[in-house]
């Protein structure tokens, strides 16, 4: 089996579970946001990902990590991909799971990284804004990024519009 | 017995002791100088004799040999002269051979210089060559290091503007910023429609 298609096995499992369990837009917000710090954290990297630690104590982890700041649904989805050993896969399944789940929905995805986290009303502002940039309905994934420095960028889809401080100075940089 | 002394014995038979003063000491000549008479008649008589033979035997032999000495030393006179000749014509020959090694040395000399000249000038003008090719290079080089060093600069003046960059703006983006950012972004993105 090849990578891909275990990593697309996974977000549709992920996927059906969160869906039959009713709780879709919740676990797909918890899982999204729990892939970004996995990014994020080398340390949580390397202790989900050692082979020396045994699965049930990486699970353990996980659920220390996230119990009672998520729903159960998610920290069991996160557990068993990790007790299976792919949790270095993990940002891409939950990325799949999440497209999957805005398809459902007949939404895009719309992943956004912002150095500082962003107000309800400018998330919805910021979804209709999308919306009418790119002529779809999003599902709005806001990824708090201090690497951004400032303002935002948007990846819909293959679109990608940037207004980061980052991607000034590096602009910057280059004419220099 | 020699001849004289035959003559001498037999005249003293034939002639008078009268001639002679024989005593207890021999026999005296009455003179101091001239012999007794007789003595010189057969003295002379066998000396003629004696020359006459001496003529007769021994002449044709001294004469052949003064002949032969003289034919000899002709044949010497004439060696000599022909050594001579050859050591003429060897001296010529030499000469000559001296005279052709001189002009085979000037020319040989002569060749040299226009080898030595032609050396000379392809070594000056391989060596303006090089000279030129190492002054182009050396240029090539200078101007190489000039760029070089002064991209080195510009980059280092560029990367030192970036991190001022990004010192300055990190320390401008306080809260108000990053709102009025965000703000800007959502207002941008919602006034272009796709």
């Amino acid at each position: 089996m090849s990578n891909d298609t275990r990593i697309d096995g996974y977000a549709r499992g992920l996927f059906e579970v969160a869906r039959a369990e009713g709780t879709l837009d919740e676990v797909e917000d918890e899982l999204f946001r729990f892939a970004r710090l996995y990014e994020g954290s080398e340390e949580l990297r390397n202790a989900l990902t050692n082979e020396l630690i045994p699965p049930a104590k990486r699970q353990a982890i996980v659920e220390d990590l996230l119990g009672g700041k998520a729903t159960p649904t998610t920290v069991q989805l996160i557990s068993m991909v990790v007790g299976s050993g792919h949790a270095r896969d993990l940002p891409a399944i939950v990325d799949r799971m999440v497209q999957r789940a805005a398809a459902s929905k007949d939404l895009a995805l719309a992943e956004v990284r912002s150095a500082v986290p962003l107000t309800q009303d400018q998330q919805d502002r910021l979804k209709a804004a999308l919306a009418n940039a790119t002529g779809k309905n999003v599902d709005l994934k806001v990824v708090v990024d201090p690497s951004v420095l400032g303002g935002l960028v948007a990846t819909v889809g293959d679109t990608v519009i940037d207004g980061t401080v980052r991607t000034h100075l590096d602009q910057l940089k280059s004419r220099l | 017995m020699s001849l004289y002394a035959n003559v001498v014995a037999t005249a003293s038979r034939l002639l008078p002791t009268s001639e002679f003063d024989v005593d207890d000491q021999g026999v005296t000549s009455h003179h101091w100088l001239w012999p007794e008479k007789a003595e010189l008649i057969y003295g002379t008589l066998a000396s003629v004799i004696i020359v006459g033979l001496l003529v007769w035997k021994a002449g044709p032999l001294a004469k052949k040999a003064f002949a032969d000495r003289t034919a000899k030393v002709q044949a010497e006179l004439d060696e000599a002269a022909q050594a001579q000749a050859d050591a003429d014509a060897e001296a010529a020959r030499i000469r000559q051979a001296l005279g052709d090694i001189e002009a085979e040395r000037q020319r040989l000399l002569a060749e040299a210089d226009e080898q030595a000249k032609a050396l000379l000038a392809d070594g000056r003008a391989r060596l303006q060559a090089e000279i030129a090719e190492l002054e182009a290079k050396a240029d090539a080089d200078i101007a190489a290091a000039a760029t070089r060093a002064a991209d080195e600069l510009r980059f280092e003046i560029s990367r030192l503007a970036a991190a001022a960059a990004d010192r300055v703006v990190e320390a401008s983006l306080d809260e108000a910023t990053q709102q009025r950012l965000i703000e800007d972004y959502i207002a941008k993105v919602g006034a272009s429609a796709s």
